[in-house]
């Protein structure tokens, strides 16, 4: 009863939808983004075809020779072709940037919707926690946490999800905030519906937006991050490639193998750039304040 | 006057002004930043590069390892070796004034025997008694002969300090008072640390800069352009990959020495160990699985010099007749076969190091040609030396930096309780051996003792010693006087620069 009821109470949502998805899509920026994106999706799935050669196998006679038919990207300090380390590298930025993007949400999200909704003391433990959390640069947080955690992709995977927590906790908590006293939010909890569908059917959809833009731009951060703490050594373990090891071990070459840095990070600009257009051309379509235009 | 020879005329004028400004000063850069730098208690190898400059010797070393004079001018044993004679420099003061007498030897060496932090003391244990016997002779009294006494009076365990200052209380090595060429100034943490030419020195003739600048600069990449820009005097620690750089810069010089460390694959053998404490089988066959030339090559260039023993060539106490056996990856299959273990898995330990991070890749690789699975895990310098201090580890890529005297060396590695003896290792045959040569001042006989210890080690392996690095200098080519010795110091006596 109560849910047929309250559907027809939360339409703004629904009807436009479709012609959101559309507009986004025609975006220039959003296009060029996801281009990028799927490009490099593609070529960390389809690694192991692509890859001319073993990324971890070293050929000691050819040390860190330039571009070449044989190596189209040339070798690095090992002997191991650079390429196939970019193409197999494009695995842990990618992986980085995803999981580590699904654990700042899996633990962001569901703070910031009880912090929103409940009010109260709740709101006060957690917004100061995520205040003393954003105290702390981004960066530094996630170094801090990785080196606790000790060297591991999965570490650092943790360290930037836990980093890029907090701007979820407080964007969710604000969006809930400006609809939670709406006209359809009273409506559904007059009639008696309990809090935890009011957020799950009624206040959920509706932040969703903001945050898929939020998430997308997390994306070129946690990649970046990742690229920062393997340049640390505190990602990946060797010999498996990431592209900020890669260029760890590069600058050390500068001047005689250039092509060893060239490549990494030539890769982690495009995938930088393709997430930031991505989440900019989702901003400005799904942002609710610029529907009308 | 266009406006192209504006700008090289203004270029040139620069360049004048600093480089008669550089004269003065000479400005090094080091790799990493010292510890503390009071001689009874610094344990860095970038802290005796600084302590060169700021505190003298009871004796030094030559090229060739043997022991020259500094503060000591003359030095005899007694017939049964028990008792060291030095004759002491007449003339030498301390940098507060202080004069350096045998009253001063008998208190810093009472002082590095008691400091409670002391390092010292361990190396000096040997001496039971000091007695002073005028103001220019000194004896030191043994229980027992220990032939590497001398050697030990080299490096900071003969460093002689002011015994005022040191009587002063508070942190001595804050603001040290030593009685060598240049005197301390001030020193900014991670920053640099400058020094002041001591006017009072004994031998200030042969010091030609006013001043000296350490800089703590730790990647080398960037020692070597600000080297490149001018703006350094000296770099030490170029990386073998970067000598063609300074090779063909006219303006820059390399200086190089055979060094007395070594890097070694340290094999847990005891109860913390994996499947190879268990296996003289699995050991060789690593061994042989090994390629020292291709990490030569690959990691260094073929710039340091490959090696299957603790000790370096360059020492007299290297064993000839144990060359480094050819790697045979079939013959380590064979012995993994024999061992019974199906595929054996090890792990390698090492600090996140540039350097040792190449290493354990190169031995990966290399190894699991012949059918060892290797992990590594590389860890941030601290936790990797608590997890060394500790003994947990499999294998670990040690770095030794090595000493003049063999005994330091290997003793403390293979000796049972020896200071580095980390890895459980324990033989009694080898024991009695190491101890044997201590006592032994004959050098042919000493020669024998090592000869003999050498068979004994390199059978257990309790270590795989991979590779000697090679000391590298970069230094700018008007630097005269550069000479750098098997235990890679900067020796300022003598340098200066040239017009």
């Amino acid at each position: 009863m109560s849910d047929a009821t309250a559907t027809p109470l939360a339409a703004p949502r629904g009807g436009n939808r479709p012609s959101a998805l559309r507009r986004a899509l025609g975006h220039p920026s959003t296009m060029i983004g996801l281009c990028i994106v799927v490009f490099f999706s593609l070529v960390a799935i389809f690694a192991p075809w692509l890859a001319p050669y073993d990324p971890n196998v070293s050929d000691w006679l050819s040390i860190r020779q330039a571009p070449s038919a044989l190596h189209w990207f040339g070798t690095d300090d090992l002997g191991r072709d650079v390429l196939s380390r970019v193409i197999f590298g494009a695995r842990a930025s990618l992986a980085a940037g995803l999981i580590a993007v699904t654990i700042a949400i899996a633990l962001g999200l569901p703070l910031g919707l009880i912090a929103g909704y409940f009010g109260g003391v709740l709101d006060m433990v957690i917004s100061r926690f995520t205040d003393a959390l954003l105290a702390v640069p981004f960066l530094v947080l996630a170094i801090a946490l990785a080196a606790f955690l000790g060297p591991s992709l999965e570490n650092a995977m943790i360290a930037i999800g836990v980093s890029a927590m907090p701007i979820f906790i407080r964007l969710t908590r604000g969006q809930v905030l400006s609809i939670k006293n709406e006209d359809y939010v009273t409506a559904v909890r007059a009639l008696g519906v309990r809090d935890r569908s009011i957020i799950a059917s009624h206040i959920l959809p509706n932040i969703l937006a903001p945050v898929v833009v939020q998430a997308t731009i997390t994306m070129a951060v946690a990649v970046l991050a990742e690229a920062s703490l393997a340049f640390l050594g505190l990602g990946q373990r060797p010999p498996a490639p990431s592209w900020g090891s890669m260029l760890d071990i590069a600058r050390q070459f500068l001047t005689e193998a250039p092509w060893m840095a060239v490549w990494p990070g030539l890769a982690i600009i495009a995938i930088v750039l393709g997430f930031n257009l991505l989440g900019d051309g989702l901003n400005d379509t799904l942002n609710p304040h610029g529907e009308g235009d | 006057m266009t406006a192209g020879t504006r700008m090289a005329v203004l270029a040139g004028v620069l360049a004048l002004t600093m480089t008669s400004a550089s004269a003065q000063t000479l400005s090094v850069a080091l790799q990493d930043d010292p510890d503390t730098l009071d001689p009874a208690v610094g344990g860095t190898y970038s802290g005796r590069i600084v302590f060169d400059a700021l505190c003298d010797k009871l004796v030094d070393i030559n090229a060739n390892l043997e022991i020259v004079p500094q503060l000591a001018t003359e030095w005899s044993w007694n017939d049964a070796n028990t008792e060291l004679t030095l004759t002491l420099r007449e003339g030498v003061t301390f940098h507060d004034g202080t004069p350096f007498d045998a009253e001063a030897v008998a208190a810093n060496i009472e002082r590095m025997q008691t400091l409670e932090d002391s390092r010292r003391r361990s190396e000096l244990s040997p001496i039971v008694d000091v007695e002073v016997v005028d103001a220019q002779t000194v004896i030191f009294k043994l229980e027992q002969p220990f032939a590497p006494l001398l050697s030990v009076l080299t490096d900071r365990a003969g460093m002689m300090v002011s015994p005022t200052a040191a009587a002063e209380g508070g942190e001595f090595g804050a603001a040290p008072v030593c009685s060598g060429p240049y005197q301390f100034v001030e020193r900014s943490a991670r920053d640099f640390i400058r020094l002041e030419k001591f006017d009072g020195y004994w031998n200030a003739d042969e010091i030609g800069y006013e001043g000296i600048e350490y800089q703590i600069i730790p990647d080398s990449t960037v020692r070597l352009s600000r080297l490149q820009a001018g703006d350094l005097d000296v770099a030490e620690r170029i990386a073998p990959t970067d000598l063609e750089t300074v090779r063909s810069n006219a303006q820059l010089e390399l200086h190089t020495a055979p060094g007395l460390a070594v890097s070694h694959l340290f094999i847990n053998v005891g109860e913390a160990g994996g499947i190879l404490a268990d296996s003289p089988e699995l050991r060789e066959a690593v061994e042989l699985a090994l390629d020292r030339n291709v990490i030569n090559q690959v990691a260094f260039n073929g710039e340091f010099i490959p090696t299957n023993q603790m000790i370096p060539p360059s020492s007299a106490f290297h064993s000839a007749s144990h060359p480094i056996p050819e790697r045979d990856v079939e013959a380590a299959r064979a012995l993994i076969e024999a061992s019974g273990v199906a595929s054996p898995t090890i792990e390698i330990t090492y600090e996140n190091s540039l350097t040792d991070g190449r290493v354990a890749q190169i031995i990966q690789s290399l190894l699991q040609e012949a059918g060892f699975t290797v992990n590594l895990l590389p860890l941030e310098t601290s936790s990797a030396i608590e997890r060394y201090l500790a003994g947990n580890f499999e294998l670990y890529i040690g770095n030794w930096s090595g000493r003049a005297d063999p005994d330091p060396t290997l003793y403390t590695f293979f000796g049972t309780g020896g200071s580095q003896n980390l890895n459980g290792y324990s033989s009694p045959e080898l024991d009695e051996v190491l101890i044997s040569a201590r006592s032994e001042l004959d050098l042919d006989a000493r020669k024998a003792l090592y000869e003999e210890a050498a068979g004994i080690y390199l059978n257990d392996r309790p270590t795989i010693p991979l590779y000697h690095p090679t000391w590298f200098y970069g230094a700018q080519a008007n630097v005269e006087g550069i000479e750098i010795y098997p235990d890679g110091l900067l020796r300022v006596t003598g340098l200066r620069p040239v017009e």
